[in-house]
């Protein structure tokens, strides 16, 4: 097991090293001028300085291996540009709305994964029943709705007729304790942070604030693994080596937890690798639609606003992200399935 | 060993939005028959006749439509049903025709032969794992395979596990169903031979079904004959390859490949498909294709018959009258 893991790290650098330069690529499609920007740390540097000085500055007149090289060395300081939209260097931006995003994504993956296998593995085991029947519209009017209407149709009932779930992050009122000195922001999580702070008011008030966010990131997640756990459990449930485990004589639990639903989750845990992804862009629409600060938002905003700097920087962090996160899929792969750890 | 009493299997075929049923594939029907202690029962046919739908409900993996199943467990008869078959899985058990998809691939060897004992009560660990190094052994694998996952293995070296786990709970009657059909020729006679080791070693009583005749002829102390769900002939495996006195079986056994060149023997091609099993014909289910069929045998469906009262049963109305070919003594040597 740790052999595998340590293999798939040297793997890394490699896939990092390819992700920098698609995002390179995709950026040399700008002219030098736009491009300027990115590398522009604070706005006092624009003061009596023409752009040929600063496209001559920043060696966006050389050739292309050099710029690359050049703009990797920033990267690795950690050095993203200036964002306009944000008025803060890119880097800070992302630091300050990830924990949000993280929030949200957290709370939007614990319930897909658990309840979208749990409903898809009582949807097989009721097969071609009204159970069933019933899982399979849920999901595939989950599947069909898009999430942007569903958020609004959330909005629209939660918070303007019934006045429960407002959009946000946090009330007003929460909003301005938090941002007092006396609130330690541990993890910049605001549920975690009001729990350790034991303000269990401001706890209740940024769980009101996620409900309706994570049930629309969450919902066409939910279809999507419960038709895959159901289709992998009832391909599961006629193999043969399920007949095996009932003639071993052991009881019909037995054999459905430790047999099927087991087997079952390799599909699952291939499919879930894509279901990041998707939850990650996911999170640019709902964020935008429930006002959510995180970096889907900040993300959206700055592409309103032409802002470069920020969507290149924004997507090379989405991108080393997806990178990781298909390394921690890949390692659960390796736990459910023993064959591909061997390999 | 064994008592087997009006045996059905009903398969309902539905259709339509609402899944009405509109039929029956009748897969077994009306099967009878006994094992005794310590011999090896044969069942032979061709695919889809229901030998293994029997054998599966025989084992209640497949929940039987009619018809009772007893087993003799110390002397006692016990009913085998739904109810009891938990318990009593561990007096009999079944090796499964496909080596390579009844083994769970993510489960390494010691725990796949290793989980009936736990079901049935051996909690302690060490204990179990030592059973797994014995049956292993037993088996021919040895104990370092025990660390490994089935991929590893052949499809012979697989059959082997599967037949370690069957004894895993040390069964006085395995059911095997096609044991060897998966495998090369070679290895065929490798897990015959070793089926045929374990039964003197451990006292087994085995349910053979099979689709090879020369197979069946190998292990086998009686041979039953299935046709269309029902059995056609039994008896002895001398008598009924030597004197066979179904239409059907002669058919069968003129299909035997010889190996002497020089032996040139009539083979008797049947003609016609078999019928479909949701629609049989009526009266003997052989008749369209056999070439003896006469008025009654379209209209009347021959019972299961003891013919010279030494066990020897035929369903044909002609069995006595038909002088039929079966194959030379000296081949049964």
């Amino acid at each position: 097991m740790l052999t595998f893991i340590a293999r798939r790290l040297l793997f890394l650098p490699v896939v990092l090293i390819g992700v920098t330069l698609l995002i390179f690529v995709a950026m040399s499609f700008l002219s030098p001028y736009q491009l300027v920007s990115t590398y522009i740390k604070s706005p006092e540097e624009l003061k009596n300085q023409s752009l040929d000085d600063l496209v001559r500055k920043y060696g966006l007149d050389q050739p292309v291996h050099i710029r690359y090289m050049n703009w990797m060395k920033n990267l690795l300081k950690g050095d993203l540009g200036y964002s306009v939209s944000a008025n803060m260097p890119v880097t800070e931006a992302i630091a300050k709305r990830f924990p949000a995003t993280l929030e949200l994504a957290l709370f939007a993956t614990i319930p897909v994964v658990m309840g979208g296998i749990w409903l898809g593995t009582i949807s097989a085991k009721h097969y071609n029943k009204p159970l069933d029947h019933f899982s399979r519209v849920f999901a595939i009017v989950g599947w069909s709705l898009p999430d942007f209407v569903f958020g609004l149709i959330l909005l629209m009932l939660f918070y303007g007729v019934l006045g429960w779930f407002p959009p946000g992050r946090l009330s007003m009122w929460a909003d301005s304790i938090v941002l007092t000195g006396d609130f330690v922001r541990y993890t910049g999580l605001n549920t975690i942070d009001a729990l350790l702070n034991k303000r269990l008011d401001i706890f209740w008030d940024a769980v009101r604030h996620l409900i309706a966010p994570v049930i629309t990131l969450a919902y066409l997640w939910w279809a999507y693994l419960l038709r895959i756990t159901r289709s992998s459990m009832l391909e599961v449930m006629n193999k043969d080596y399920v007949r095996t485990a009932r003639a071993k004589g052991l009881t019909e639990r037995v054999v459905m937890n430790r047999h099927v639903r087991r087997n079952a989750l390799i599909p699952v845990a291939t499919v879930s690798g894509s279901m990041v992804l998707g939850l990650l862009g996911g999170v640019v629409i709902v964020e935008t639609v429930f006002d959510y600060k995180g970096i889907g938002l900040l993300t959206a905003t700055g592409a309103q606003q032409l802002d470069y700097t920020l969507v290149l920087g924004t997507t090379l962090f989405y991108g080393l992200l997806l990178v990781l996160i298909n390394l921690v899929v890949d390692v659960l792969y390796a736990i459910i399935d023993p064959r591909v750890r061997l390999e | 060993m064994l008592d087997v009493k009006d045996l059905r299997k009903y398969f309902p075929i539905t259709k339509g939005l609402f899944r009405r049923t509109v039929g029956y594939v009748k897969a077994v029907e009306r099967v009878s028959f006994q094992v005794r202690k310590g011999e090896t029962l044969g069942v032979v046919g061709e695919s889809g006749c229901g030998k293994t739908t029997m054998g599966l409900s025989i084992m209640h993996l497949i929940q039987p439509t009619e018809g009772s199943i007893r087993l003799n467990v110390d002397g006692n008869w016990q009913d085998v049903n739904t109810q009891t078959i938990r318990r009593l899985r561990d007096k009999m058990q079944i090796v499964f025709q496909d080596p390579y998809s009844s083994l769970d691939p993510r489960m390494r060897i010691r725990d796949i032969v290793a989980e009936p004992l736990q079901a049935h009560g051996m909690k302690n660990r060490r204990e179990r794992y030592e059973r797994v190094e014995a049956l292993l052994e037993a088996v021919g694998l040895g104990a370092h395979h025990m660390n490994r996952f089935p991929h590893e293995f052949s499809g012979g070296q697989r059959q082997r596990i599967g037949i370690a786990r069957a004894l895993a709970l040390n069964p006085s009657l395995v059911v095997c169903d096609e044991p060897v059909s998966a495998l090369d020729v070679s290895v065929q006679a490798q897990v015959l031979n070793l089926l045929d080791d374990l039964q003197e070693q451990f006292g087994l009583t085995y349910l053979f079904i099979a689709h090879d005749l020369s197979v069946v002829q190998h292990i086998s102390d009686r041979v039953a004959v299935m046709y269309l769900g029902r059995i056609v002939e039994m008896g002895d495996v001398d008598s009924l390859f030597v004197t066979p006195k179904h239409p059907y079986t002669e058919a069968l056994l003129s299909a035997i490949p010889d190996p002497d060149p020089d032996i040139v023997r009539e083979k008797i091609v049947l003609q016609g498909d078999v019928p479909n099993p949701a629609n049989p014909p009526a009266g003997c289910h052989f008749h369209p294709r056999c070439r003896y069929a006469q008025e009654r045998c379209r209209t009347e469906i021959p019972d299961l018959k003891d013919i010279n009262g030494q066990g020897h049963l035929v369903a044909c109305h002609y069995a006595k009258e038909l002088d039929l070919t079966g194959i030379s003594r000296a081949e049964t040597a």
